[in-house]
């Protein structure tokens, strides 16, 4: 897949590079990359997790060797888990993150990412569609556990705090100030096993040769399946994208590729305030910045930014992997603009698009480029990433290594040259299906070409852009949103004849969540009713932002509600009014 | 009024609290202070200018007895004191500006206090006041040496740094609830026996600062978080430093009349103060960017 086609269809102009072929994998698989960089940088730092008041805890590279192993052990030894076995990672960006990760990578397990901020039901969905064994959980959202249990077919919780693996004393501390004077730690009711009692259990069985963790993945090989990705592709349903080891490591290769001379291997910082949970922070940060033996410094809540405060302060910051929202909102806070991390030498943004001024105006302000990328989680994410020297704002960049791109007319036929069409792209970071679905990865996925269900073009050099999103996606702060989904909600609201939700533009989220609910005769609903429902089974950001209660929805004749009317009814509003945000994002 | 134990006690104690403030800050913090002197040159306005006059107006339209009207200008001609800077750290604003404008108001309470004396308190009296030197730069030090330390604490550990300014913080709010229940039952004849207009004068001298203060920054652009901070730097005096002033300048009947409005705002403005953070707090978290869902 590295080599390329020479395809008489391929229309691109004759002016457009080819991506370069893509060199040798740089592992066998995502556990022996672990070991190898550990072994590499040992007793160099590797994770800082860093407080909103400044505590922290630090894990050196050999540690994540060794505790990692622990996991493993535990899961594999412990648990009695099997190679292939799935294992849920609930965590926020803490030490216990690479851990799980890592650890169950290494004990030949599939990691299934989940977002801690997700309610019971998204929970119990993708516990059950992955078929989880395991759930490793953040104490801060413990509260979910009995109803979550009580829905799924977990066997093992682990409960982990934010502040595992801290200094005691400095974790005590922390602990008890989130427990008791921020309250934010709910009590437990489930049996489950601590983090620390589960790596002192790996750790002994480790030492008392009951585990060998090197023997877990001696035959795991590139093409086995490392992680189920959730995503809710372009369709809607919540669904696994599998990344095989090969995809995620492909991918590592491909960026390094991309930034090879700007990333010096074992001397950079990088922030991880990005969820590790999500495709662009875990192939960004967790694999690729660590595979380069840079420090990633981990933030837990971005919220409010000034939490960011203390460790661009404390640590030389160089690398910002980012989405529009976080450099813009840097970008407003005063103590960024006021003195900008000295040593910071590039950003990185992708998620949705980046905007020019943001663009402009961060370069300006940090003496740094943010190159803009492209990616899905359906191709572990990176499909397209800027030069870091000749960055263009507005475009994506090009292909990275050993990745073919094709633009494509409705019937699936390349589009003559000039013209836009929907993004399909082919290369070695491409997932092998979605889980347990062969019928939606039969909609997207066609002799290893991917459909992004992006429209886009092509710049005459070869660079490519985005023009416009086929489905009726809605991207907030990067995060994908799913109409049909938040319709469902609200139309479980009684007193809800119609719902139609659409994402209209904004300039600090990229877009909002607009609900527009038509109710049923005779019976009045609030828009805080509405969205006081939506908070009840939806996570934060899906929450419609604006609720429009009206007496009819636009149709088509055959009575299908079009939400691309509503559409052009907010742009013909933006347009009346002087302020004009600017829409275009993707996903 | 206060033994010379407690006086050690206390003094010790706000270098603790110092300490603590000082461990949240970076030197980075006090040259974006110095990046907008505005901040700094309103604040010292607001507390020189304003304040006196404020002082002089509630003095001449309540009609106080002179000595006590001497009280009422003397307090709002004192420089900013610690208390300033806990207050502004609880209520999040800008703490090396506050920290800063205490410094400077400190350092010009040499000519500007005596000098606001002057013009405000001469039809009042006619002796001398005198501004000791040595409580004002002892005052001084105790909030820059802790602070100093605090700052370099924190450049070299971060989690020492984190649990000093965490261990400053209880100790601030001890402190500030010991200040009430410890100075009531001590003043309670004093409280009793006190007449309306001092009462009135007492708690508007530190109100109408906060109010004067915030109105003046906000008009002039400083924006939400240092409009507070300068509000609480105005309102907030070096209330000890005025009392040591009177002991040093007056003695008999005179210096405990002189004392009264001194003493009586000490106690007011801790309870002011408390309620005027909580409000600032509230809006400084408010004005926090929370962007939407990246947990």
């Amino acid at each position: 897949m590295t080599t390329e086609i020479n395809d008489p269809t391929d229309v691109r102009p004759t002016s457009i590079p080819t991506a370069p072929a893509l060199n040798a994998l740089p592992a066998r698989n995502l556990a022996e990359l672990v070991a190898q960089t550990c072994a590499r940088y040992a007793q160099q730092p590797a994770f800082t997790a860093v407080l909103p008041n400044g505590m922290f805890g630090n894990l050196n590279f050999e540690q994540v060797a060794r505790l990692s192993d622990q996991v493993a052990a535990y899961l594999r030894g412990g648990l009695g888990l099997a190679a292939g076995d799935r294992v849920a990672v609930q965590l926020p960006n803490s030490l216990a993150y690479p851990l799980w990760a890592f650890g169950t990578l290494k004990a030949g397990c599939v990691l299934v990412n989940m977002n801690p901020l997700y309610t019971v039901p998204e929970m119990a969905h993708q516990l059950n569609d992955s078929g989880a064994r395991a759930l490793i959980i953040v104490d801060l959202f413990a509260d979910k556990l009995p109803a979550v249990l009580e829905q799924t077919k977990i066997e093992h919780v682990i409960l982990v705090r934010i502040t595992d693996l801290f200094p005691s004393l400095i974790g005590f501390i922390a602990h008890n100030i989130m427990k008791y004077w921020n309250r934010i730690i709910p009590e437990v009711s489930v049996p489950v096993t601590t983090g620390t009692a589960a790596l002192a259990q790996g750790a002994n069985l480790i030492r008392d040769r009951k585990a060998d963790v090197a023997s877990y993945t001696a035959q795991t090989t590139a093409n086995d399946l490392a992680a189920l990705q959730y995503t809710g592709g372009t369709t809607g349903v919540s669904k696994g994208a599998m990344l095989s080891h090969g995809n995620l490591l492909a991918n590592v290769a491909q960026i390094e590729e991309r930034v090879a001379g700007e990333v010096i291997h074992g001397k950079e910082t990088a922030l991880a305030v990005l969820p590790l949970y999500h495709i662009f922070a875990f192939t960004a940060n967790l694999l690729y910045f660590f595979h380069a033996g840079a420090r990633n410094i981990l933030v837990a809540s971005p919220r409010p930014l000034a939490n960011l405060q203390r460790a661009f302060e404390n640590y030389p910051i160089s690398w910002v992997p980012g989405v529009n929202t976080l450099f813009n909102g840097l970008l407003n806070e005063e103590w960024f603009a006021d003195y900008p991390p000295p040593l910071l030498k590039g950003s990185i943004a992708g998620g949705t698009a980046l905007y020019a001024a943001v663009a402009e105006r961060w370069q300006r302000v940090t003496n740094s480029p943010v190159i803009e990328g492209y990616g899905l989680t359906e191709s572990s994410p990176v499909v397209t990433l800027n030069p870091f020297r000749t960055s263009r704002p507005g475009s994506i960049g090009q292909p990275v290594a050993g990745t073919e791109v094709r633009l494509l007319n409705v019937f699936g036929e390349p589009v003559a040259a000039g013209e836009s069409g929907e993004l399909a792209v082919r290369g070695p970071q491409v997932m092998h299906g979605y889980w347990q679905r062969p019928d939606e990865t039969a909609k997207v996925l066609t002799d290893g070409w991917l459909l992004t269900g992006d429209i886009a073009e092509y710049e005459a050099d070869g660079f490519l852009r985005i023009v416009d999103r086929k489905k009726d996606l809605i991207i907030v702060s990067g995060f994908n949103v799913y109409p049909n989904e938040v319709e469902d909600c609200i139309a479980k609201l009684s007193g809800v004849s119609e719902v139609a939700v659409i994402g209209i533009p904004d300039s600090k989220a990229g877009e909002l969540v607009k609900a527009y609910v038509v109710p049923k005769a005779g019976e009045t609903i609030t828009a805080e009713q509405v969205r006081e429902h939506c908070r009840q089974s939806l996570t934060g950001y899906k929450v419609p932002k604006l609720v429009e209660l009206r007496d009819e929805l636009p149709k088509t004749n055959v009575g299908k509600v079009l939400r691309r009317a509503l559409r052009d009814e907010e742009q013909h509003k933006a347009a009346q009014s002087t302020q004009r945000a600017s829409g275009g994002s993707r996903g | 009024m206060v033994s010379p134990t407690e006086q050690l006690l206390l003094a010790l104690m706000i270098g603790v609290i110092m300490l603590g403030m000082g461990s949240s800050l970076t030197w980075r913090d006090f040259r974006r202070s110095f990046k907008r002197p505005q901040a700094i040159l309103i604040g010292f306005a607001s507390q020189y200018l304003l304040m006196p006059l404020i002082g002089f107006i509630l003095a001449i339209t309540l009609q106080l007895p002179p000595p006590v009207a001497v009280g009422l200008i003397l307090i709002a001609s004192m420089p900013g004191g610690s208390t300033s800077n806990i207050f502004t750290y609880f209520s999040k604003g800008d703490l090396a500006l506050s920290v800063t404008m205490t410094t400077f108001s400190t350092l010009a309470a040499f000519v500007m206090t005596p000098l606001a004396l002057f013009i405000y308190a001469s039809r009042f009296i006619t002796s001398e006041i005198a501004v000791g030197m040595g409580s004002v730069i002892s005052g001084l030090v105790v909030i820059l040496i802790p602070v100093l330390i605090g700052m370099a604490v924190r450049r070299r550990n971060a989690n020492i740094g984190a649990v000093f300014e965490l261990i400053g913080g209880i100790l601030g709010v001890v402190i500030i609830l010991a200040l009430i229940a410890l100075w009531v039952p001590r003043n309670a004849g004093l409280l009793a026996t006190t007449p309306w207009q001092v009462y009135f004068a007492a708690i508007s001298i530190g109100a109408l600062g906060f109010l004067f203060g915030f109105i003046t920054s906000y008009l002039a652009g400083l924006g939400f978080r240092r409009a507070a901070t300068v509000s609480l730097e105005t309102g907030i005096q070096n209330g000890p430093l005025a009392l040591s002033i009177v002991l040093l300048s007056f003695t008999g009947a005179i210096a405990d009349e002189i004392v009264l409005i001194p003493v009586l705002y000490s106690l007011f403005i801790v309870i002011i103060s408390s309620f005027v953070t909580i409000f600032y707090r509230r809006q400084n978290n408010r004005l926090q960017q929370r962007f939407v869902a990246l947990l």
